[in-house]
Protein backbone atom coordinates (compact mmCIF):
# COMPACT_ATOMS: atom_id res chain seq x y z
CA UNK A 1 0.00 0.00 0.00
CA UNK A 2 2.70 2.42 1.11
CA UNK A 3 4.87 1.30 -1.77
CA UNK A 4 2.08 1.88 -4.22
CA UNK A 5 1.46 5.38 -2.91
CA UNK A 6 5.14 6.21 -3.21
CA UNK A 7 5.24 5.03 -6.78
CA UNK A 8 2.23 7.22 -7.63
CA UNK A 9 3.96 10.22 -6.05
CA UNK A 10 7.15 9.46 -7.92
CA UNK A 11 5.12 9.18 -11.10
CA UNK A 12 3.45 12.54 -10.48
CA UNK A 13 6.77 14.12 -9.69
CA UNK A 14 8.29 12.76 -12.87
CA UNK A 15 5.23 13.91 -14.80
CA UNK A 16 5.36 17.46 -13.45
CA UNK A 17 9.10 17.83 -14.09
CA UNK A 18 8.68 16.37 -17.53
CA UNK A 19 5.82 18.74 -18.33
CA UNK A 20 7.44 21.82 -16.87
CA UNK A 21 10.64 21.69 -18.88
CA UNK A 22 11.43 21.50 -22.55
CA UNK A 23 14.77 20.85 -24.12
CA UNK A 24 16.10 23.35 -26.66
CA UNK A 25 18.89 22.13 -28.96
CA UNK A 26 21.11 24.35 -31.10
CA UNK A 27 21.56 22.76 -34.49
CA UNK A 28 25.12 23.82 -35.22
CA UNK A 29 26.76 22.66 -31.97
CA UNK A 30 24.24 20.06 -30.81
CA UNK A 31 24.31 21.91 -27.47
CA UNK A 32 21.10 21.51 -25.44
CA UNK A 33 19.63 23.45 -22.55
CA UNK A 34 16.39 23.27 -20.54
CA UNK A 35 13.57 25.80 -20.83
CA UNK A 36 10.95 26.05 -18.07
CA UNK A 37 7.36 26.08 -19.27
CA UNK A 38 6.42 29.66 -20.10
CA UNK A 39 10.01 30.89 -20.30
CA UNK A 40 11.19 32.39 -23.59
CA UNK A 41 13.90 30.82 -25.75
CA UNK A 42 16.16 33.81 -25.11
CA UNK A 43 15.84 33.85 -21.34
CA UNK A 44 16.31 30.07 -21.12
CA UNK A 45 19.46 30.29 -23.25
CA UNK A 46 20.96 33.06 -21.10
CA UNK A 47 20.03 31.21 -17.88
CA UNK A 48 22.06 28.31 -19.29
CA UNK A 49 25.02 30.63 -19.94
CA UNK A 50 24.69 30.52 -23.73
CA UNK A 51 25.88 33.49 -25.83
CA UNK A 52 22.53 33.93 -27.59
CA UNK A 53 22.52 37.23 -29.53
CA UNK A 54 20.19 39.88 -28.04
CA UNK A 55 19.87 43.50 -27.04
CA UNK A 56 16.45 44.77 -25.94
CA UNK A 57 14.67 41.55 -24.82
CA UNK A 58 11.45 43.40 -25.66
CA UNK A 59 10.65 42.50 -29.28
CA UNK A 60 11.90 45.80 -30.65
CA UNK A 61 15.42 45.42 -31.97
CA UNK A 62 15.52 42.12 -33.91
CA UNK A 63 18.93 41.06 -32.57
CA UNK A 64 17.71 37.69 -31.24
CA UNK A 65 16.33 36.27 -34.51
CA UNK A 66 16.65 32.53 -35.04
CA UNK A 67 15.35 29.90 -37.45
CA UNK A 68 13.17 27.06 -36.27
CA UNK A 69 14.48 23.67 -37.38
CA UNK A 70 11.91 21.52 -35.56
CA UNK A 71 9.52 21.63 -32.62
CA UNK A 72 6.39 23.48 -31.58
CA UNK A 73 7.00 27.14 -30.72
CA UNK A 74 4.50 29.76 -29.64
CA UNK A 75 4.99 33.41 -30.61
CA UNK A 76 3.98 35.75 -27.78
CA UNK A 77 3.88 38.84 -29.99
CA UNK A 78 3.53 37.89 -33.67
CA UNK A 79 3.52 41.56 -34.77
CA UNK A 80 6.70 42.45 -32.84
CA UNK A 81 8.40 45.32 -34.71
CA UNK A 82 11.80 43.63 -34.42
CA UNK A 83 10.83 41.05 -37.05
CA UNK A 84 10.63 42.32 -40.64
CA UNK A 85 8.41 40.83 -43.37
CA UNK A 86 11.55 39.46 -45.03
CA UNK A 87 12.62 37.73 -41.80
CA UNK A 88 9.11 36.31 -41.37
CA UNK A 89 9.16 35.02 -44.96
CA UNK A 90 12.33 33.15 -44.13
CA UNK A 91 10.70 31.55 -41.11
CA UNK A 92 12.70 33.46 -38.53
CA UNK A 93 11.37 34.27 -35.06
CA UNK A 94 12.45 36.45 -32.14
CA UNK A 95 13.88 34.43 -29.26
CA UNK A 96 12.67 37.04 -26.75
CA UNK A 97 9.07 36.60 -27.95
CA UNK A 98 9.02 32.81 -28.44
CA UNK A 99 8.00 30.17 -25.91
CA UNK A 100 8.58 26.47 -26.67
CA UNK A 101 5.59 24.14 -26.31
CA UNK A 102 7.81 21.07 -26.46
CA UNK A 103 11.38 20.07 -27.24
CA UNK A 104 12.74 21.97 -30.21
CA UNK A 105 15.83 22.54 -32.37
CA UNK A 106 16.92 25.95 -33.64
CA UNK A 107 19.50 27.53 -35.88
CA UNK A 108 21.21 30.70 -34.61
CA UNK A 109 24.64 32.30 -34.84
CA UNK A 110 25.88 32.79 -31.29
CA UNK A 111 27.60 36.08 -30.41
CA UNK A 112 30.49 35.83 -27.91
CA UNK A 113 29.82 39.38 -26.62
CA UNK A 114 26.43 38.19 -25.38
CA UNK A 115 27.84 35.48 -23.12
CA UNK A 116 26.26 36.31 -19.74
CA UNK A 117 28.82 36.70 -16.97
CA UNK A 118 25.93 36.63 -14.50
CA UNK A 119 23.08 34.34 -15.46
CA UNK A 120 19.62 35.89 -15.17
CA UNK A 121 17.20 34.49 -12.60
CA UNK A 122 13.60 35.22 -11.62
CA UNK A 123 12.54 36.54 -8.21
CA UNK A 124 9.64 38.38 -6.59
CA UNK A 125 10.33 41.93 -5.43
CA UNK A 126 8.31 44.30 -3.26
CA UNK A 127 7.89 48.00 -3.97
CA UNK A 128 9.49 49.89 -1.08
CA UNK A 129 9.20 53.46 -2.29
CA UNK A 130 8.50 55.69 -5.26
CA UNK A 131 10.18 59.09 -5.29
CA UNK A 132 9.18 61.76 -7.79
CA UNK A 133 12.16 63.27 -9.65
CA UNK A 134 10.42 65.36 -12.32
CA UNK A 135 6.86 65.81 -13.62
CA UNK A 136 7.10 62.50 -15.50
CA UNK A 137 10.00 60.62 -13.86
CA UNK A 138 10.33 58.77 -10.58
CA UNK A 139 12.83 56.55 -8.81
CA UNK A 140 11.37 53.18 -7.83
CA UNK A 141 12.94 51.04 -5.10
CA UNK A 142 12.15 47.34 -4.88
CA UNK A 143 13.42 44.81 -2.36
CA UNK A 144 13.91 41.09 -2.93
CA UNK A 145 14.96 38.29 -0.60
CA UNK A 146 18.32 37.54 -2.15
CA UNK A 147 21.31 39.74 -3.12
CA UNK A 148 20.91 42.07 -6.11
CA UNK A 149 23.57 40.69 -8.46
CA UNK A 150 24.16 42.64 -11.65
CA UNK A 151 26.81 44.66 -13.45
CA UNK A 152 26.40 48.45 -13.36
CA UNK A 153 24.55 49.43 -16.56
CA UNK A 154 22.50 46.23 -16.90
CA UNK A 155 18.71 45.98 -16.91
CA UNK A 156 15.90 43.88 -15.46
CA UNK A 157 12.72 42.54 -17.06
CA UNK A 158 9.75 43.38 -14.88
CA UNK A 159 6.43 41.52 -14.84
CA UNK A 160 3.90 44.11 -13.74
CA UNK A 161 0.35 43.41 -12.55
CA UNK A 162 -2.14 43.86 -15.38
CA UNK A 163 0.57 44.24 -18.04
CA UNK A 164 1.06 41.67 -20.80
CA UNK A 165 4.72 41.03 -21.60
CA UNK A 166 7.79 42.06 -19.66
CA UNK A 167 9.13 45.63 -19.52
CA UNK A 168 12.87 46.35 -19.53
CA UNK A 169 14.23 48.90 -17.04
CA UNK A 170 17.87 49.61 -16.19
CA UNK A 171 19.01 49.63 -12.59
CA UNK A 172 20.15 53.01 -11.23
CA UNK A 173 21.84 51.71 -8.06
CA UNK A 174 24.85 49.49 -7.41
CA UNK A 175 24.77 45.73 -6.96
CA UNK A 176 24.21 44.95 -3.28
CA UNK A 177 23.69 42.15 -0.78
CA UNK A 178 20.51 43.72 0.62
CA UNK A 179 18.43 42.84 -2.43
CA UNK A 180 17.69 46.47 -3.32
CA UNK A 181 16.80 47.16 -6.96
CA UNK A 182 16.32 50.79 -7.98
CA UNK A 183 15.14 52.20 -11.29
CA UNK A 184 14.65 55.70 -12.67
CA UNK A 185 11.57 55.37 -14.88
CA UNK A 186 9.79 57.82 -17.12
CA UNK A 187 6.05 57.66 -17.63
CA UNK A 188 5.46 57.79 -21.36
CA UNK A 189 1.89 58.66 -22.33
CA UNK A 190 -0.79 56.47 -20.81
CA UNK A 191 0.98 53.18 -21.64
CA UNK A 192 0.04 50.19 -19.53
CA UNK A 193 3.55 49.71 -18.11
CA UNK A 194 3.69 53.32 -16.95
CA UNK A 195 0.14 53.24 -15.61
CA UNK A 196 0.89 50.09 -13.62
CA UNK A 197 4.05 51.58 -12.12
CA UNK A 198 2.93 55.16 -11.58
CA UNK A 199 -0.78 54.77 -10.76
CA UNK A 200 -1.68 51.29 -9.55
CA UNK A 201 1.39 49.85 -7.83
CA UNK A 202 1.57 50.72 -4.12
CA UNK A 203 4.37 50.19 -1.58
CA UNK A 204 4.09 46.61 -0.33
CA UNK A 205 2.89 45.29 -3.72
CA UNK A 206 5.05 42.64 -5.42
CA UNK A 207 6.15 42.23 -9.01
CA UNK A 208 8.22 39.68 -10.94
CA UNK A 209 11.84 40.74 -11.50
CA UNK A 210 14.08 38.80 -13.88
CA UNK A 211 17.69 39.97 -14.09
CA UNK A 212 20.37 40.77 -15.03
CA UNK A 213 20.35 41.43 -18.79
CA UNK A 214 22.26 43.66 -21.19
CA UNK A 215 25.75 44.32 -22.50
CA UNK A 216 25.99 48.07 -21.84
CA UNK A 217 27.73 47.56 -18.51
CA UNK A 218 30.79 49.27 -17.09
CA UNK A 219 34.06 47.89 -18.48
CA UNK A 220 37.10 48.17 -16.28
CA UNK A 221 40.57 47.16 -17.36
CA UNK A 222 41.57 50.01 -19.67
CA UNK A 223 42.92 53.49 -18.98
CA UNK A 224 40.44 55.59 -20.92
CA UNK A 225 38.31 58.37 -19.46
CA UNK A 226 34.56 57.72 -19.37
CA UNK A 227 31.92 59.72 -21.22
CA UNK A 228 28.26 59.02 -20.41
CA UNK A 229 25.52 60.50 -22.58
CA UNK A 230 21.81 60.32 -21.89
CA UNK A 231 18.40 61.89 -21.81
CA UNK A 232 15.27 61.28 -19.76
CA UNK A 233 15.26 57.98 -17.88
CA UNK A 234 18.45 57.09 -19.76
CA UNK A 235 20.08 58.48 -16.62
CA UNK A 236 19.21 55.26 -14.79
CA UNK A 237 22.00 52.93 -16.03
CA UNK A 238 24.41 55.87 -16.33
CA UNK A 239 24.00 56.62 -12.61
CA UNK A 240 24.90 53.02 -11.80
CA UNK A 241 27.89 53.06 -14.17
CA UNK A 242 29.16 56.38 -12.79
CA UNK A 243 28.63 55.34 -9.16
CA UNK A 244 30.67 52.18 -9.76
CA UNK A 245 33.34 54.05 -11.75
CA UNK A 246 33.65 56.72 -9.04
CA UNK A 247 34.33 53.99 -6.48
CA UNK A 248 36.65 51.77 -8.54
CA UNK A 249 40.25 52.17 -7.27
CA UNK A 250 41.62 51.49 -10.77
CA UNK A 251 39.61 54.44 -12.11
CA UNK A 252 40.68 56.88 -9.38
CA UNK A 253 42.62 59.10 -11.78
CA UNK A 254 40.12 58.84 -14.64
CA UNK A 255 37.82 61.67 -15.75
CA UNK A 256 34.12 60.84 -15.48
CA UNK A 257 31.85 62.95 -17.66
CA UNK A 258 28.08 63.04 -17.99
CA UNK A 259 26.25 64.80 -20.82
CA UNK A 260 22.59 64.94 -19.95
CA UNK A 261 19.78 66.50 -21.95
CA UNK A 262 16.10 67.30 -21.63
CA UNK A 263 13.54 69.56 -23.25
CA UNK A 264 13.54 72.18 -20.50
CA UNK A 265 15.43 72.67 -17.21
CA UNK A 266 12.52 71.02 -15.34
CA UNK A 267 13.38 67.70 -17.09
CA UNK A 268 16.98 67.66 -15.86
CA UNK A 269 17.06 65.44 -12.80
CA UNK A 270 20.74 64.50 -13.18
CA UNK A 271 22.39 67.28 -11.11
CA UNK A 272 20.20 66.51 -8.07
CA UNK A 273 20.85 62.78 -8.41
CA UNK A 274 24.60 63.36 -8.57
CA UNK A 275 24.52 65.75 -5.61
CA UNK A 276 23.01 63.20 -3.21
CA UNK A 277 25.97 60.79 -3.62
CA UNK A 278 29.24 62.18 -2.28
CA UNK A 279 31.41 60.12 -4.64
CA UNK A 280 29.40 61.18 -7.68
CA UNK A 281 29.27 64.81 -6.60
CA UNK A 282 33.07 64.86 -6.23
CA UNK A 283 34.04 62.94 -9.37
CA UNK A 284 31.50 63.52 -12.14
CA UNK A 285 31.73 66.53 -14.46
CA UNK A 286 28.16 67.11 -15.58
CA UNK A 287 27.18 69.04 -18.72
CA UNK A 288 23.44 69.69 -19.07
CA UNK A 289 21.58 70.81 -22.18
CA UNK A 290 18.02 71.76 -23.05
CA UNK A 291 16.60 71.14 -26.52
CA UNK A 292 13.42 73.25 -26.54
CA UNK A 293 14.36 76.39 -28.53
CA UNK A 294 11.17 78.10 -27.34
CA UNK A 295 12.16 77.90 -23.69
CA UNK A 296 12.56 81.51 -22.60
CA UNK A 297 13.23 81.13 -18.88
CA UNK A 298 16.56 81.50 -17.16
CA UNK A 299 19.11 78.95 -18.37
CA UNK A 300 22.88 79.04 -18.13
CA UNK A 301 23.66 75.56 -19.48
CA UNK A 302 24.02 74.37 -23.07
CA UNK A 303 21.31 74.46 -25.72
CA UNK A 304 20.63 71.83 -28.39
CA UNK A 305 20.36 68.07 -28.48
CA UNK A 306 22.77 66.34 -26.18
CA UNK A 307 24.64 64.64 -29.05
CA UNK A 308 25.26 68.07 -30.59
CA UNK A 309 26.60 69.32 -27.28
CA UNK A 310 28.91 66.31 -27.09
CA UNK A 311 30.03 66.96 -30.66
CA UNK A 312 30.95 70.53 -29.76
CA UNK A 313 32.82 69.37 -26.67
CA UNK A 314 34.75 66.74 -28.67
CA UNK A 315 35.98 69.44 -31.08
CA UNK A 316 38.06 70.83 -28.24
CA UNK A 317 38.76 67.58 -26.40
CA UNK A 318 41.33 66.15 -28.76
CA UNK A 319 41.20 62.52 -29.83
CA UNK A 320 37.66 61.13 -29.51
CA UNK A 321 39.12 57.61 -29.47
CA UNK A 322 40.61 58.28 -26.05
CA UNK A 323 37.28 57.71 -24.27
CA UNK A 324 34.90 54.89 -23.46
CA UNK A 325 31.31 55.90 -24.24
CA UNK A 326 28.17 54.73 -22.47
CA UNK A 327 24.83 55.97 -23.70
CA UNK A 328 21.17 55.43 -23.02
CA UNK A 329 18.22 57.35 -24.39
CA UNK A 330 15.65 57.47 -27.17
CA UNK A 331 16.59 55.83 -30.52
CA UNK A 332 17.16 59.15 -32.38
CA UNK A 333 19.79 60.01 -29.75
CA UNK A 334 21.57 56.64 -29.86
CA UNK A 335 21.52 56.69 -33.68
CA UNK A 336 22.95 60.21 -33.80
CA UNK A 337 25.66 59.28 -31.29
CA UNK A 338 26.63 56.20 -33.27
CA UNK A 339 26.89 58.23 -36.48
CA UNK A 340 29.00 60.84 -34.73
CA UNK A 341 31.32 58.48 -32.87
CA UNK A 342 31.57 55.49 -35.21
CA UNK A 343 31.56 57.16 -38.62
CA UNK A 344 32.76 60.69 -38.07
CA UNK A 345 35.12 60.31 -35.12
CA UNK A 346 36.11 56.71 -35.91
CA UNK A 347 35.94 55.55 -32.34
CA UNK A 348 36.40 51.74 -32.29
CA UNK A 349 33.00 50.06 -31.86
CA UNK A 350 34.35 48.16 -28.84
CA UNK A 351 34.44 51.51 -26.98
CA UNK A 352 30.73 52.25 -27.51
CA UNK A 353 28.39 50.69 -24.96
CA UNK A 354 24.61 50.90 -25.27
CA UNK A 355 21.54 48.70 -25.52
CA UNK A 356 19.07 49.56 -28.21
CA UNK A 357 15.56 49.98 -26.83
CA UNK A 358 13.07 50.76 -29.55
CA UNK B 1 33.05 39.10 -40.39
CA UNK B 2 33.83 42.51 -38.87
CA UNK B 3 37.21 44.15 -39.51
CA UNK B 4 38.03 46.62 -36.77
CA UNK B 5 41.18 48.49 -37.64
CA UNK B 6 42.24 51.45 -35.49
CA UNK B 7 41.79 54.73 -37.33
CA UNK B 8 39.51 53.29 -39.98
CA UNK B 9 35.71 53.25 -40.01
CA UNK B 10 34.18 49.82 -39.25
CA UNK B 11 34.58 47.44 -42.22
CA UNK B 12 33.16 44.01 -42.94
CA UNK B 13 34.48 41.19 -45.12
CA UNK B 14 32.11 38.79 -46.89
CA UNK B 15 32.86 35.47 -48.59
CA UNK B 16 30.77 35.05 -51.75
CA UNK B 17 31.56 31.59 -53.07
CA UNK B 18 35.26 31.91 -52.21
CA UNK B 19 35.56 35.50 -53.41
CA UNK B 20 36.14 38.08 -50.63
CA UNK B 21 34.35 41.44 -50.68
CA UNK B 22 34.97 44.32 -48.26
CA UNK B 23 32.33 46.92 -47.44
CA UNK B 24 31.56 49.41 -44.73
CA UNK B 25 30.16 47.51 -41.73
CA UNK B 26 27.65 50.22 -40.96
CA UNK B 27 24.13 50.16 -42.39
CA UNK B 28 23.42 53.38 -44.31
CA UNK B 29 19.88 53.46 -42.97
CA UNK B 30 20.26 53.36 -39.22
CA UNK B 31 23.86 52.62 -38.20
CA UNK B 32 23.54 48.97 -37.18
CA UNK B 33 26.57 46.70 -37.64
CA UNK B 34 26.00 44.56 -40.72
CA UNK B 35 28.31 41.81 -39.45
CA UNK B 36 25.55 41.05 -36.90
CA UNK B 37 23.07 40.51 -39.75
CA UNK B 38 22.11 37.62 -41.98
CA UNK B 39 24.27 36.78 -44.98
CA UNK B 40 22.85 34.78 -47.90
CA UNK B 41 24.54 34.38 -51.28
CA UNK B 42 25.77 37.92 -51.97
CA UNK B 43 23.15 39.69 -49.84
CA UNK B 44 23.66 41.01 -46.35
CA UNK B 45 20.48 41.71 -44.40
CA UNK B 46 20.78 44.32 -41.68
CA UNK B 47 19.90 42.92 -38.23
CA UNK B 48 17.97 46.03 -37.28
CA UNK B 49 15.27 46.76 -39.88
CA UNK B 50 15.84 43.97 -42.40
CA UNK B 51 17.08 46.19 -45.22
CA UNK B 52 19.55 44.54 -47.62
CA UNK B 53 22.67 45.29 -49.63
CA UNK B 54 24.48 43.45 -52.37
CA UNK B 55 27.98 43.13 -50.89
CA UNK B 56 29.65 42.93 -54.32
CA UNK B 57 28.28 46.23 -55.59
CA UNK B 58 27.06 47.94 -52.41
CA UNK B 59 23.64 48.40 -54.01
CA UNK B 60 20.74 48.77 -51.56
CA UNK B 61 18.37 45.98 -52.58
CA UNK B 62 15.69 45.97 -49.91
CA UNK B 63 13.74 48.72 -48.13
CA UNK B 64 14.35 50.57 -45.82
CA UNK B 65 17.94 50.74 -47.13
CA UNK B 66 18.18 53.22 -50.00
CA UNK B 67 21.66 54.71 -49.86
CA UNK B 68 24.27 52.32 -51.30
CA UNK B 69 26.87 50.79 -49.04
CA UNK B 70 30.47 51.83 -49.53
CA UNK B 71 32.56 49.02 -51.04
CA UNK B 72 36.34 48.71 -51.19
CA UNK B 73 38.60 46.96 -53.70
CA UNK B 74 40.19 43.77 -52.36
CA UNK B 75 43.52 42.22 -53.23
CA UNK B 76 44.23 38.78 -51.81
CA UNK B 77 47.89 37.79 -51.54
CA UNK B 78 48.30 34.37 -49.96
CA UNK B 79 46.69 34.56 -46.51
CA UNK B 80 46.71 38.34 -46.47
CA UNK B 81 43.91 40.57 -47.55
CA UNK B 82 44.58 44.11 -48.72
CA UNK B 83 42.10 46.84 -49.34
CA UNK B 84 42.42 50.43 -50.43
CA UNK B 85 40.73 53.09 -48.32
CA UNK B 86 40.78 56.63 -49.61
CA UNK B 87 40.44 59.05 -46.75
CA UNK B 88 37.92 61.80 -47.14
Amino acid sequence: MGGRARSVDAGRLFYSIHMARHLITLEASGQSFPCDAGDTVLRAALRAGIAFPYECSSGGCGSCQFERVSGDLEELWPQAPGLTPRARERGRQLACQTVPRGDCTLRVRLKPDCQPSLRPTRRRATLVSRTRLTADMAEFSFRAGEPADFLPGQYALLDLPGVAGARAYSMSNLPNDEGLWQFVIKQIGAGRGGMALFEFLQPGDTIGLDAPYGMAHLRLGNDRDIVCVGGGSGISPLLSILAAAARAPELASRRLLLFYGGRTPADLCAPALLARDEALARRVECVTAISDPAYAGAWEGQRGFVHQVLQGWLESAGDASGYDYYFCGPPPMTDALQRLLMLEKRVPTAQLHFDRFV
Amino acid sequence: MPLDIPGLPPLAAFDVGGEIYVTSNVCTHNVALLSDGFFEGDTIECPLHGGCFNVRTGEATQFPCEVPLQTFPVIVEGDDLYTEIKDR
